[in-house]
């Protein structure tokens, strides 16, 4: 079994820096040592809620790793000795986890099981099972963001199909004029079925440039807001793929029913001469 | 040149009026769930702190009520001066504990609130009979609790503080009598909930909980004075932090402002797609009227009349289509609220999109606006529209 932790809440008051061999040693984070304007070699107090406290040297400022759980929270950390923050918190030889490392070949949830058996007073989980606890919300906010994605194509769908059908439409005196010079219906379904197609690629093109603007945009702001490098917008090939695809087929579908409909009237109705 | 014939023309072309219809349709409901959204998880978690009447809440420093684990010690004097204070009405210290429900060798792991009956904002009585301070060895079941414990009013239920595992043993076990039921208003979904009296609570957890609360709750006799009394515990009491309900909903606020930025994109998306599309379709039925409308206007139909004729197609499609959207609306945002209200640890009260008469009626000025605008392009171009160049061209 190694890396016990324990956890606090603690308050921390910059004090004079003048050291004590007595002084315990800290590391705090980046964020802390900007808002508070500390440096390494500070000297601080440390206190928990219940008063008792200590003198503290920072030893070093570090840079956490990007942790979406807490992101929100905004919460300050210090990192201690195990042994000095146990006698902080007058609560000597107790802690909050352990970490355990098993040997190779070993099954985690075999071993958490048996473990669990060994005494009561604490719980042991795999780290797989520990994950899939702590990533529910992220699973939640993915299946919101799948929601509105459901909404959104449907929306972008009907909006896709009545903008073709209206273009197409658009069209109706041109296509009058092709028919009336000979031009077979085929060929002039096929063309407009080609405009409809390019449309859409290009829509689509556009559409893909504006939605790496947007997500640059997103990442730009909330690493700034959070002070984080975690990536809050993330455009995969596979994404782009399925929008891309999604966007053509419903542009050719749509011009091609709008074609349909055109090629199958009489030209002189088109020319509202009929 | 009336509505119906601004109607009529809209139902000659069937197919593009009902796929305008649907995507105004889908937009609306969009906007609205957005809307509701914005603005519903705060007016929710404002009408769930305040649902028991406590205006004021009293936490250790630089925490929030159930964010840490940290407690205040001295909590009876602490009760006691803020009793003292003017205009405070009412005072009640609460300590979170977790507990086990001991039945053989089987534990149940519970979390117990322990507040005083008098003045506790905590939960509602629903079967039974409440926690009294002269009996200490009484306990409320939430029914998730009573559930995985498997015990009814009157049953006496074996409760643990601490389990020790160096000596394998549970210690501060005591036997309390179930008294009643109860619902816990923070509690999330199928959260196992035991309410005791603070004393019984602070002994279950033991040494280090000796006269400890987590947070005290408030209650001022003059709504309007919450904040002035609010400022006034800051400063009697600087050891603690005081908390009022719109300082909360702040906090709350900041930490959730994802779900509000989201609502801004997404609602002015849809607001986008509603101009695009009435704009679109005004704009191909004036291009494809613009004949009809020249021999209007040449045989002396008014401007206005041309002007009112567009508008009015405009208005009949928003008006049509955000109705059926506001429905929809309302629908999808059922959905969309069962989907976010299963976070892990939210209460279960909570609703992030919260259908009111305002969120409608906004939703309804906005998209009534929008299909104005929407609508001006193309009734300008039909109004201004070049009589006579127009029928010649239209003639050939």
């Amino acid at each position: 079994m190694r890396r016990p932790v324990v956890m606090a809440f603690l308050a921390l008051i910059v004090t004079t820096p003048k050291a004590h061999s007595q002084d315990i040693g800290i590391a705090i984070e980046r964020r802390l040592a900007e808002s508070a304007r500390l440096v390494v070699g500070d000297t601080v107090r440390v206190a928990t809620d219940t008063g008792l406290g200590a003198r503290a040297i920072v030893r070093a400022i570090y840079e956490p790793a990007p942790d979406p759980a807490t992101i929100m929270r905004r919460d300050y950390h210090v990192r201690f000795e195990l042994a000095d923050l146990a006698s902080l918190l007058g609560q000597p030889d107790r802690v909050d986890r352990f970490g355990v490392v098993l040997q190779a070949g070993i099954d985690p949830d075999t071993a958490a099981a048996r473990l669990d058996r060994t005494a009561f007073g604490f719980s042991v989980f795999s780290s797989e099972r520990i994950a899939a606890g702590s990533s529910t919300t992220f699973l939640v906010v993915s299946r919101f963001h799948r929601a509105i994605a459901v909404i959104s194509i449907i929306a972008s769908a009907i909006f896709l199909l009545c903008l073709m059908l209206l273009k197409v439409e658009e069209r109706r005196a041109d296509v009058a004029v092709l028919r009336l010079t000979g031009i077979s219906r085929r060929t002039v379904f096929i063309s407009l079925v080609i405009e409809a197609a390019v449309i859409a690629l290009v829509g689509s093109a556009l559409g893909v440039v504006m939605a790496a603007g947007a997500s640059a945009l997103t990442n730009w702001h909330y690493q700034g807001a959070f002070e984080t490098s975690l990536h809050f917008s993330i455009m995969t090939l596979s994404t782009i793929a399925f929008a891309v695809a999604l966007s053509v087929t419903l542009g050719i579908v749509a011009g091609a029913a709008a074609a349909w409909r055109l090629v199958g009237t009489p030209p002189m109705i088109l020319w509202r001469r009929g | 040149m009336n509505w119906r014939w601004a109607l009529r023309d809209l139902a000659r072309h069937r197919l593009r009026t009902a796929l305008s219809l649907a995507g105004i349709a889908v937009a609306a409901a969009l906007l609205l769930d957005m809307m509701m959204l914005s603005g519903g998880l705060e007016r929710s978690f404002e009408k769930l702190l305040l649902s028991r009447g406590y205006q004021l809440r009293v936490t250790p420093k630089g925490t929030l009520p159930f964010d840490t684990e940290a407690t205040m010690g001295g909590a009876s004097d602490l009760v006691a001066r803020i009793r003292a204070e003017p205009g405070v009405a009412e005072a009640g210290a609460m300590l979170a504990t977790s507990v086990h429900a001991l039945a053989g060798a089987a534990r149940r792991s519970l979390v117990a609130y322990g507040v005083d009956p008098t003045a506790q904002g905590f939960y509602v009585l629903e079967t039974g009979t409440d926690l009294d301070p002269s009996h200490p060895d009484a306990i409320l079941l939430g029914l998730p609790a009573a559930a995985i414990v498997g015990a009814r009013i009157g049953d006496t239920v074996e409760i643990a503080g601490r389990l020790d595992p160096q000596v394998g043993v549970a210690s501060g076990t005591r036997r309390m009598v179930v008294r009643g039921t109860a619902r816990f208003l923070y509690d999330a979904r199928d959260q196992p909930s035991v309410a005791v009296t603070l004393g019984t609570a602070q002994a279950l957890a033991g040494r280090s909980a000796r006269d400890r609360a987590s947070v005290i709750m408030v209650r001022v006799g003059d709504d309007s004075a919450a904040a002035s009394v609010a400022g006034h515990l800051r400063e009697r009491i600087p050891e603690v932090g005081v908390s009022s309900i719109g300082e909360m909903v702040v906090q709350f606020r900041t930490r959730l402002s994802y779900f509000r930025q989201l609502s801004l994109i997404l609602g002015l998306i849809a607001l986008v797609v509603t101009v695009l599309l009435v704009g679109t379709l005004l704009a191909i039925t004036v291009n494809e009227q613009i004949g009809v409308i020249a021999t209007l206007r040449a045989i002396g139909v008014a401007r206005r009349s041309v002007f009112l004729y567009v508008m009015q197609q405009g208005l009949a499609l928003t008006v049509v289509g955000s109705a059926a959207g506001l429905v929809l609306g309302i629908i999808t945002a059922r959905w969309l609220d069962a989907i976010l209200t299963s976070f892990p640890g939210l209460p279960a009260s909570i609703s992030f999109f919260v259908a009111e008469p305002g969120s409608l009626l906004r939703a309804a000025v906005v998209l009534l606006i929008t299909g104005v605008i929407a609508g001006l392009p193309p009734s300008w171009r039909a109004m201004h529209a070049p009589v006579a160049a127009t029928l010649r061209s239209d003639a050939l």
